[in-house]
C-alpha cells in the first residue's frame, strides 16, 4: 500500500475513533487494562523470579545441582520430606566429580551439600538442673546441692497443681497417682536426706521419674546442610556470620541458622516477647487486632515455668523482689508473679519487654544450645539405626536479605565429616574406636542365616568376615552411647578428607549465570562422558516447591491474561462488528467509487491497530509508572514465604523493555484477532448498498 | 461515434421470498460518449437497477452490459472495481460523503485509490475541481458543516476528479430544494460541456428531465417505445 494511502487510512482511523467515542472508550479501556495487566504482571513476576533466583542460588543451591541418577525422590533443597524421609541417593566419591566439573570452562566451583535431618537433645529445665545437681554431687559442693534441692522442690511444688487437675480428667488414673506419689517423695525431707547418703540412687530416681513430667523442650529438630565450611562462605555471596566465629578449617562443628536459633533454640518466653515487641514497634501492629501477636500474648502466662525453672535460687529471689516492685498489687509466689507479669497487652507490652531483658534475661540461659557449647546430634543412618555425634556450635549465620525467612533460615551448616558419620559412614579412626568397644562388650557380627544358631546354640561360629551391611546397625547403637558420653571430638581433618567421600548433592556455581542452559548441558555432557551416574538440574528444579512457585504464579497470571483477553476478544469483536454495521453505507460508497476489498480490510485493521497502539502504549506506560513507583517504595513481604520469594523484606520490582514489548505486542495481537471477523464481513459489503444508503 | 455504454437484452430479477421480482425485462440501449442522458420513469420502474448495472455495482441476471468496450459479465470483483475506479464516477441521491473526512479529503479519496498521482498533482487536481464546483471557501469543512447543495457539489467534484468517462447520478436532486437542484443540474451540464464526460442520471422530476439532452423512459422494467427517446429541449 502506498504511503499516501496509508496516511489516509491512519487519518480515517483516528477520525473514526474520535467519531465513535462510546465504542472507542470501551475497546480502548479493555486494551488499556490488558496491556497494563501484561506489563505489570510480567514485570512483577520477572522481579520475583530474579529475587527468588538470588534467594536460592546465592544461599544454598548454586546455579545447578547434581545428585545421584538413581535417587528415589527428586531433589528438594527447600522443604521436602520430614526427618530424612526423602531419598536423594548419594554421590559416593565427591573428589572426581569436583575435578571433572571444575575443569569445565563454564564452571566456577562445585560445592558438596549433604542434606540431613537431625534431632537435638535440648534437655528441659529439670534435665539441666539435674545435670547441675550431678556435677555438684560429683564435686561435693554442699551449698550448691542445697540450693539445687530447694529449686527442685519448688519445681515439684509447681508441677503438683497441674497433675492434680490431670488426675480428674485422665482415663489412666493409676499412672497419675504414681506420678503424684513420685512428686510427694521429691517434696519430702526424707528424699533429700536419702540423696545425701546415696546420691546415684536419688539422681536416677529424679531422672527417671521427675524429669519426664516436663516434656517441653526435650527435643529440637534441625535440618542440616553439610558442606565444605571453608569454601561455602566464599562462594555463596549471601552468607553472613552473625554470632560467634567461623568453624576453623579442618575442625568439625556446626553453624546454626540465626532464624532457627531465634525461633527454636531461644527461650520461648523471650521469643514471644520479641515477636510482640517487633510487631508493636516496627510493624505498627497491635495485640488487639493482629492474630499472631494475640496468640503470642495468650501463650505467655502459661510459659512462666520457662523462667521460674531456669532461675537459680538467688536469682529467683532477686527476680521475685523486682517483680513485686513492678507489680505491687500482685500477690502469691514467684510463679503467680510471673504469670501476672506475662499477661501483656498493647499498653504494657513494651515496658514488660524491657523489664524482661533488663532484669530477667541476664539471669537465664536464653538459648538451649548457646554458641560455644557442644551439642549432641542424632540422626537415622541409612541402615535405619540412630547415630549420635557431638559437635561444637561455633556460631550463627544468616543469608543477607533473607533474615526473616523461615525457608532460608531453616538449614544449619555442618562439616561434612560429622555428616558422614551421622549418615553411617565410618572413618578409620571410628572403625578402630568401635572395634575397641566391640571387643570390650563382646559384640560379634552375626549373619542373618546364622543368627538362630548364634543365639540359641549350634555349630555356627560367625566372624567379622561374615558381616552383612545390616549388622552395622547394632554397632551404630553402641556408638550412640559412646558419642553421648564423650566430649566433642577434638579431631581435625584435611581438605582432601572433605573432598574424598560421600555427599548427597553438589552445587555447581557457573561463571556466567545468564548462560544457565548452556552450563547445564555442558555439565550433563561431562558427567555422562565420565559415567558418573549422576543427574543435573537447574536451581529452580532443585529448590523444590519454592522454586516452582514462580512457574505456578506465571501460569496463573497467563491464565488470567488468557481469560481477560478471551473476554476482550469477544467484546472488541462485537464492538467492531457493530461499527462495521453502522458504516455499511460508507463502506459501500468506498467500494462503489473504486476501493478494493483489501482496502476495506486494511481500514478496519489500521483502525484497531491505531487504537491498540494508543491504548496499549498508555496501559503499558501506566504499568511502567506503577512498577517504577513500587520499585521506589518497595512492596512489603507480609510473611516469611514472600520474603523468600522477594529475596528480602521488600520487593523492588522493575520493568524491562521486554515487558513493555510483550504488553504492546499481546494487546495488538488480541485486537487484531478480534477485528479479523468484522473486517472480513466488511469486505463482503457490496458496492450496490451505496445506492440504497440513506443519510 | 461508438457507444460508451451498451445494454443488450438485459434482464434483472430479484428473489423476494418465494416470488421473483423482475426489475428489468430485456432492456437494450446504447449511450454515446459525451451524452447528457436522463433515465426517467415512475418509482419502481427500474431506473436505479439500470443505473446499478451500468455502474458495475450489480450484475445482470441475463443479457450483456458493455462499458467502455468491456463486457461486465466476464469480469471479477477486482476488475469490476478497477473499472469503476478508472471509468466511472458516482453521484448519489444521499451524497454518500465519508463523514470523518473533510471536503478536500473526500474529493482527494478516489485519486488516492488510483494512486497514479504525486501529492502535488493531487493537490492541483483536487483544488481545481473544488474551484469548479465553487466550494473553495469551504475546502477544510466536514460534510456535516455543509448544506445539502454543497454536499452534492462535493459529490460531483469527487465523481469528476478522476476524469471518468461516465458519471452516473442517481436522483441527484431528490434531496435538494428546487433552486439548489436547478443549480446542480446546471453545474452538471456545464461540466458535461467542458469535460465531454458522459452524464447518465436517473430522475422522475420533470423539471430535471427537461434539461436532459436525451431521455430514456422506463416503465415496468422496459424501455418505453423499445428505444431511447431523443428530446431536443436541452440541446
Amino acid at each position: 500500500m502506498r504511503g499516501s494511502m496509508s496516511l489516509v487510512l491512519v487519518r480515517t482511523a483516528l477520525r473514526n475513533l474520535v467519531a465513535h467515542k462510546a465504542k472507542t472508550s470501551i475497546v480502548g479501556s479493555i486494551i488499556f487494562f490488558g496491556s497494563f495487566l501484561v506489563v505489570f504482571g510480567t514485570a512483577l513476576l520477572d522481579s520475583i523470579d530474579r529475587g527468588m533466583s538470588g534467594s536460592i542460588t546465592e544461599s544454598l543451591a548454586g546455579h545447578l545441582q547434581i545428585y545421584a541418577k538413581d535417587a528415589r525422590d527428586k531433589l528438594q533443597l527447600f522443604g521436602g520430606g520430614f526427618m530424612g524421609g526423602d531419598d536423594f541417593g548419594a554421590i559416593r566419591d565427591f573428589k572426581p566429580v569436583r575435578e571433572i566439573l571444575e575443569a569445565l570452562p563454564e564452571v566456577k566451583a562445585v560445592v558438596p551439600l549433604g542434606l540431613q535431618m537431625v534431632t537435638v537433645m535440648g534437655g528441659n529445665e529439670i534435665d539441666q538442673t539435674l545435670e547441675e545437681l550431678r556435677q555438684a554431687v560429683k564435686s561435693g559442693d554442699d551449698d550448691k546441692i542445697h540450693s539445687l534441692a530447694v529449686k527442685l522442690r519448688a519445681m515439684a511444688d509447681d508441677l503438683l497443681p497441674d497433675l492434680e487437675r490431670r488426675r480428674h480428667i485422665a482415663r489412666d488414673k493409676a499412672e497419675i497417682e504414681n506420678q503424684l506419689r513420685d512428686l510427694a517423695r521429691v517434696r519430702s525431707d526424707a528424699f533429700w536426706a536419702e540423696l545425701a547418703k546415696d546420691p546415684e540412687r536419688g539422681l536416677t530416681f529424679l531422672e527417671a521419674h521427675v524429669a519426664p513430667l516436663v516434656l517441653d523442650g526435650r527435643f529440637l529438630y534441625f535440618r542440616n546442610v553439610a558442606t565444605d565450611l571453608t569454601r561455602f562462605p566464599r562462594l555463596f555471596d549471601r552468607f553472613e556470620l552473625v554470632d560467634g566465629q567461623m568453624v576453623p578449617p579442618g575442625e568439625p562443628g556446626i553453624l546454626l541458622a540465626k532464624r532457627t536459633y531465634e525461633t527454636w533454640v531461644k527461650n520461648p518466653v523471650a521469643r514471644d516477647l520479641d515477636k510482640i515487641y517487633q510487631g508493636l514497634t516496627t510493624q505498627n501492629l497491635s495485640i488487639a487486632t493482629a492474630t499472631e501477636l494475640a496468640d503470642a500474648a495468650r501463650r505467655l502466662p502459661r510459659q512462666y515455668r520457662r523462667i521460674s525453672f531456669q532461675l537459680a535460687v538467688e536469682d529467683a529471689r532477686t527476680v521475685e523482689r523486682e517483680l513485686r516492685r513492678l507489680l505491687p498489687e500482685s500477690t502469691g509466689d514467684l510463679g503467680a508473679l510471673l504469670q501476672d507479669f506475662l499477661r501483656v497487652d498493647d499498653d504494657n507490652a513494651v515496658g514488660r519487654y524491657r523489664f524482661f531483658y533488663d532484669v530477667i534475661a541476664p539471669r537465664l540461659p536464653l538459648y538451649t544450645v548457646p554458641v560455644g557449647s557442644d551439642v549432641i546430634l542424632r540422626a537415622v543412618t541409612k541402615t535405619g539405626y540412630f547415630k549420635a555425634a557431638k559437635v561444637k556450635v561455633w556460631g550463627t549465620f544468616r543469608f543477607k536479605g533473607l533474615e526473616d525467612s523461615d525457608l532460608a533460615g531453616a538449614s544449619n551448616l555442618i562439616d561434612l565429616l560429622t555428616f558422614r558419620e551421622l549418615y553411617g559412614i565410618m572413618t578409620d579412626d571410628k572403625q578402630r574406636e568401635l572395634q575397641g568397644i566391640r571387643d570390650a562388650v563382646g559384640v560379634k557380627d552375626v549373619a542373618r542365616e546364622d543368627a538362630e544358631a548364634a543365639l540359641f546354640g549350634g555349630d555356627a561360629r560367625p566372624s567379622s568376615a561374615d558381616a552383612t551391611p545390616g549388622t552395622l546397625g547394632a554397632i551404630d547403637a553402641v556408638a550412640e552411647i559412646a558419642a553421648a558420653k564423650a566430649p566433642a571430638p577434638a579431631v581435625t581433618f584435611t581438605p582432601e578428607e572433605v573432598d574424598n567421600g560421600l555427599t548427597i548433592s553438589a552445587a555447581v556455581i557457573l561463571k556466567d549465570p545468564s548462560r544457565l542452559h548452556q552450563g547445564l548441558a555442558a555439565v550433563q555432557r561431562a558427567i555422562d562422558a565420565a559415567n558418573l551416574n549422576l543427574q543435573v538440574v537447574d536451581w529452580q528444579t532443585a529448590a523444590g516447591i519454592p522454586g516452582q512457585l514462580v512457574t505456578v504464579m506465571r501460569l496463573v497470571l497467563y491464565l488470567a491474561i488468557f481469560i481477560i483477553f478471551l473476554v476482550a476478544l469477544v467484546i472488541i469483536n462485537n464492538a467492531m462488528l457493530m461499527a462495521m454495521v453502522e458504516r455499511i453505507g460508507e463502506i459501500g460508497t468506498m467500494r462503489a467509487i473504486g476501493a478494493q476489498r483489501s482496502l476495506v480490510m486494511w481500514m478496519f485493521i489500521v483502525e484497531i491497530l491505531t487504537l491498540g497502539a494508543i491504548a496499549g502504549t498508555a496501559g503499558a506506560l501506566a504499568a511502567l509508572a506503577v512498577v517504577s513507583w513500587l520499585g521506589h517504595v518497595g512492596i512489603p513481604a507480609p510473611n516469611d514465604q514472600l520474603q523468600f520469594l522477594f529475596s528480602g523484606p521488600r520487593l523492588y520490582p522493575a520493568a524491562g523493555l521486554e515487558n513493555l514489548l510483550l504488553g504492546c505486542a499481546s494487546v495488538c495481537l488480541v485486537s487484531l484477532g478480534s477485528t479479523l471477523y468484522p473486517a472480513r464481513m466488511a469486505t463482503r459489503v457490496q458496492p450496490v448498498v451505496a445506492m440504497q444508503a440513506k443519510e | 461515434m461508438p457507444a460508451i455504454v451498451s445494454l443488450s437484452n438485459v434482464a434483472k430479477d430479484y428473489p423476494l421470498g418465494k416470488t421473483v421480482v423482475r426489475a428489468l425485462r430485456g432492456v437494450s440501449l446504447a449511450i454515446e460518449k459525451g451524452e447528457f442522458v436522463a433515465i426517467a420513469g415512475p418509482s419502481g420502474s427500474g431506473k436505479t437497477t439500470l443505473l446499478n448495472l451500468i455502474g458495475c455495482v450489480d450484475v445482470p441476471s441475463s443479457g450483456e452490459v458493455t462499458i467502455d468496450g468491456r463486457s461486465t459479465s466476464a469480469l471479477h470483483d477486482r476488475e469490476l472495481t478497477n473499472l469503476r475506479l478508472h471509468s466511472l464516477g458516482f453521484i448519489f441521491q444521499t451524497f454518500n460523503l465519508v463523514a470523518v473526512l473533510n471536503l478536500y479529503q473526500n474529493v482527494e479519496f478516489p485519486l488516492l485509490l488510483k494512486g497514479h498521482h504525486t501529492a502535488a498533482e493531487r493537490k492541483k487536481k483536487v483544488e481545481a475541481m473544488i474551484d469548479k464546483v465553487g466550494l473553495t471557501p469551504q475546502i477544510g469543512q466536514r460534510p456535516n458543516e455543509l448544506s445539502g447543495g454543497q454536499r452534492q457539489r462535493v459529490a460531483i467534484a469527487r465523481a469528476l476528479v478522476t476524469e471518468p468517462k461516465i458519471v452516473l447520478a442517481d436522483e441527484p436532486t431528490a434531496n435538494l430544494d428546487s433552486v439548489t437542484g436547478q443549480n446542480i443540474i446546471d453545474l452538471m451540464k456545464a461540466l458535461n460541456d467542458t469535460l465531454t464526460t458522459t452524464f447518465i442520471f436517473s430522475t422522475h422530476d420533470q423539471r430535471v428531465i427537461s434539461h436532459a439532452r436525451r431521455v430514456i423512459r422506463l416503465v415496468d422494467g422496459v424501455v418505453e417505445d423499445g428505444a431511447a427517446q431523443a428530446r431536443g429541449a436541452g440541446g
